[in-house]
């Protein structure tokens, strides 16, 4: 097996230039956010109190972020160690997914500066409750989990620049402490994540279901949790594939297709039972005949579907998995039909009554881009300076 | 109706009803179809509202709530303003129904519901149910998530969207600033005609039927609110020819909102168990597959 190391590539590129760019736009307008209101920001109203930021940076968000737990439960659980190459990359993009999560979660909150209520005051009812907590241990599974990558690159190497040099042995000390332990406990870590994934993926998929006069019919469905858990199933891999041609492409890499290709062999797996469950339980619930209503519901419904069954059907073709740009569109196909179920369970699918529309705004596309371009910056900063990606010879 | 006879309830009801019906109706009771519940409401008579919007002023005092303007919007003058905001709990609107063209005058505000969805959505429990049956906010908790605001199916809980550190705003059924000094709600002592009756919820649920009784060409014969979204505080009467869907009271379910979501949530946590399974079943797996694969290995070496 390869060894993971940092690439030490040079920076500062034109790429991270633009990155730069969308990150101080978001800056830009969250000063308005956070001193002049929502309102001055973006097109919430009240009858579409939650939008864009909550519909993307959250419900996607955590969605996109699944790659972590699913490749730990293929890799890890199932034992599929000739994956195991794809495992720190996955955990690291789900840790900064979470990370971004967590921020983005910050800016919606009218009131941020209380985000530790959720720890002090418990309404177990709430399906909110149970998502933030989940996503709060799971944002701590995760930084446990990529502790091994500093470890591995900083252990008896410490060297702080300037006067922090005075710490060298105690951080140094610390390493070596956290080396052994996570030696003993990774296995509880890993488990915790999973589990805590489960959790909190369902329950994404409960939260609309407080609203039974908003949310449509094809979409309003007690088996929702178990929809959304699936769906984020079948993105995990697609999500890793996505990061991996992409790493392939911009870091100048061998292609990987031959592990990746394989390793898409789960998805039309997980995207055939999700779509299976999904025609089941709206052919149960009687639900079937509106998605033949023409209109916004049932063509949102139709591109959701779209998106899915394509790449499902494509990634049953070998030709189609081992060939690196056509893997890379149908797991591109995958991400954005999750992207679309999510945004119609969130706000296409929510009529919250009549007399009020909601688009995003300007400031609201900005603030969104830049999270995640600070993503990738993040991606391309870890990966420069710590041991994430396989090395090629 | 003779002021006497209003002044009677109110006063009755604000002072002393409610703690007999606290000690007179045991929990027992409650399987004569009604919950044993001893909060007040109001009972909202459209078909005796003339739109002159007393209670709304009353409203914006009580709270010191600074007024609103549409002038210039375009369109109807009446609703002004358009709906409720962060400024305005309570708000008298025109409806015309759809089919008879019938114009009703009502007054939309918090319906204080028995089994309220904004409690429930709320994790930090912020909103409260209080004895008095008034659905309160707690601005001390909240962190300005607006999950209320998409839980409650009547888009009650408004936020503040223009300051900086926002409250979440809504009919407190004046609570704190009336109720709990035995004081009516601020809108129904002024009502000029007698069109919102405050009280024991049990007894605006016998007012509402004797009116219905005493004149039943007036009034349609369903009292919203008595089972809609299991039960609210407030109840509303209408005309026969004027359909609650119309004066924006949609015809919800029975059940109360968060139903289902609490029952999901408790299932897939019920006392742990759920998740300490998987967690048990998946450590399983694992020490399987790692059993298996190092087998394997070793197979491999010989
Ligand atoms: S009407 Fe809405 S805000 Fe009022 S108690 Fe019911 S759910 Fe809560
Ligand atoms: S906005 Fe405040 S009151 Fe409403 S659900 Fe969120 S924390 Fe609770």
């Amino acid at each position: 097996m390869n060894k993971a190391a940092a690439l030490r590539l040079k920076f500062w590129t034109p790429n991270v230039a633009l990155l730069v760019f969308f990150m101080v736009s978001a800056a830009v307008f969250s000063y308005f956010r956070f001193f002049h209101g929502f309102g001055s920001v973006t097109n919430l109203n009240p009858n579409y109190p939650m939008g864009l930021w909550i519909a993307f940076d959250v419900a996607c968000g955590v969605a996109l972020a699944a790659g972590g737990f699913t490749t730990c439960l293929i890799v890890e659980i199932f034992g599929k160690h000739k994956y195991h190459a794809l495992l720190r990359p996955a955990i690291l993009t789900a840790f900064i997914g979470y990370m971004l999560v967590g921020m983005a979660v910050m800016f919606d909150l009218g009131r941020w500066y209380y985000i530790w209520h959720a720890l002090i005051y418990w309404n177990g009812n709430s399906v909110l409750f149970e998502v933030a907590w989940c996503v709060m241990l799971y944002l701590s599974v995760l930084a446990v989990e990529n502790v091994p990558a500093v470890v591995e690159e900083y252990k008896d190497k410490v060297s702080l620049p300037g006067p922090l040099a005075l710490f060298n042995n105690l951080v140094n000390a610390f390493l070596h402490v956290a080396d052994k332990v996570m030696g003993k406990v990774a296995v509880f870590f890993v488990l915790g994540g999973v589990v805590l994934s489960f959790g909190h993926q369902s329950s994404l998929g409960t939260m609309m279901l407080i609203a039974p006069y908003k949310l449509h019919e094809l979409w309003f469905t007690p088996w929702s949790p178990l929809l959304f858990l699936m769906s984020a199933i079948a993105v995990g891999p697609s999500m890793v594939v996505f990061e991996a041609s992409l790493a392939t492409y911009f870091f100048n890499r061998k292609s990987e297709i031959n592990l990746i290709g394989d390793f898409a062999k789960f998805i039309p797996w997980f995207l055939g039972a999700f779509l299976l469950f999904r025609f089941g339980d709206l052919a149960w619930r009687g639900a079937l005949p509106a998605a033949f209503v023409p209109g916004t519901y049932a063509y949102a419904f139709w591109v959701e579907m779209a998106l899915f069954i394509i790449p499902f059907v494509a990634l049953m073709n070998k030709g189609v998995r081992f060939h690196s740009v056509k893997l890379f569109l149908a797991a591109c196909s995958v991400i954005c039909g999750v992207v679309a179920y999510r945004f119609n369970v969130f706000l296409i699918g929510m009529d919250m009554g009549p007399g009020w529309n909601y688009f995003p705004s300007v400031g609201e596309f900005a603030v969104t881009f830049g999270f995640v371009a600070f993503g990738v910056f993040l991606y391309k900063l870890a990966v420069n300076y710590l041991p994430i990606l396989e090395q090629q010879h | 109706m003779p002021i006497t006879r209003r002044k009677f309830f109110k006063v009755a009801a604000a002072t002393g009803a409610g703690a007999c019906a606290a000690l007179t109706a045991p929990p027992q009771a409650s399987a004569a179809n009604r919950p044993a519940d001893p909060g007040f409401g109001m009972l909202n008579d459209s078909t005796r509202c003339v739109g002159c919007k007393v209670c709304q002023v009353a409203c914006k005092k009580v709270n010191e709530l600074p007024a609103e303007s549409t002038l210039g919007d375009g369109g109807r003058l009446f609703d002004s303003p358009r709906g409720l905001s962060d400024r305005t709990y309570t708000l008298v609107k025109m409806h015309r129904d759809e089919d008879s063209g019938e114009a009703t005058f009502v007054k939309e505000q918090c319906m204080h519901c028995l089994d309220p969805a904004c409690k429930s959505a709320c994790l930090v429990l912020a909103f409260e149910r209080e004895e008095t049956g008034a659905v309160t906010w707690n601005s001390r908790k909240c962190m300005g998530c607006r999950y209320c605001m998409i839980a409650c199916p009547y888009n009650v809980p408004q936020f503040e969207w223009h300051r900086a550190i926002p409250d979440i705003s809504k009919c407190t059924l004046c609570h704190d600033t009336r109720l709990v000094h035995g004081q009516p709600t601020a809108c129904a002592e002024v009502c000029p005609v007698d069109a919102i009756t405050f009280g024991h919820r049990d007894e605006l649920l016998r007012i509402a039927r004797n009116r219905i009784a005493a004149d039943p060409d007036r009034y349609d014969p369903h009292v919203y609110g008595e089972h809609e979204v299991g039960g609210t505080g407030v109840l509303y009467l209408t005309k026969p020819k004027v359909s609650f869907a119309s004066l924006g009271l949609p015809p919800f379910g029975y059940k109360g909102v968060p139903r289902l979501t609490e029952s999901i949530q408790h299932g897939i946590f019920k006392y742990f168990i759920p998740p300490v399974a998987i967690y048990a079943a998946l450590g399983g797996i694992m020490a399987f597959n790692q059993r298996r694969n190092k087998l394997k290995g070793e197979t491999e070496h010989e």
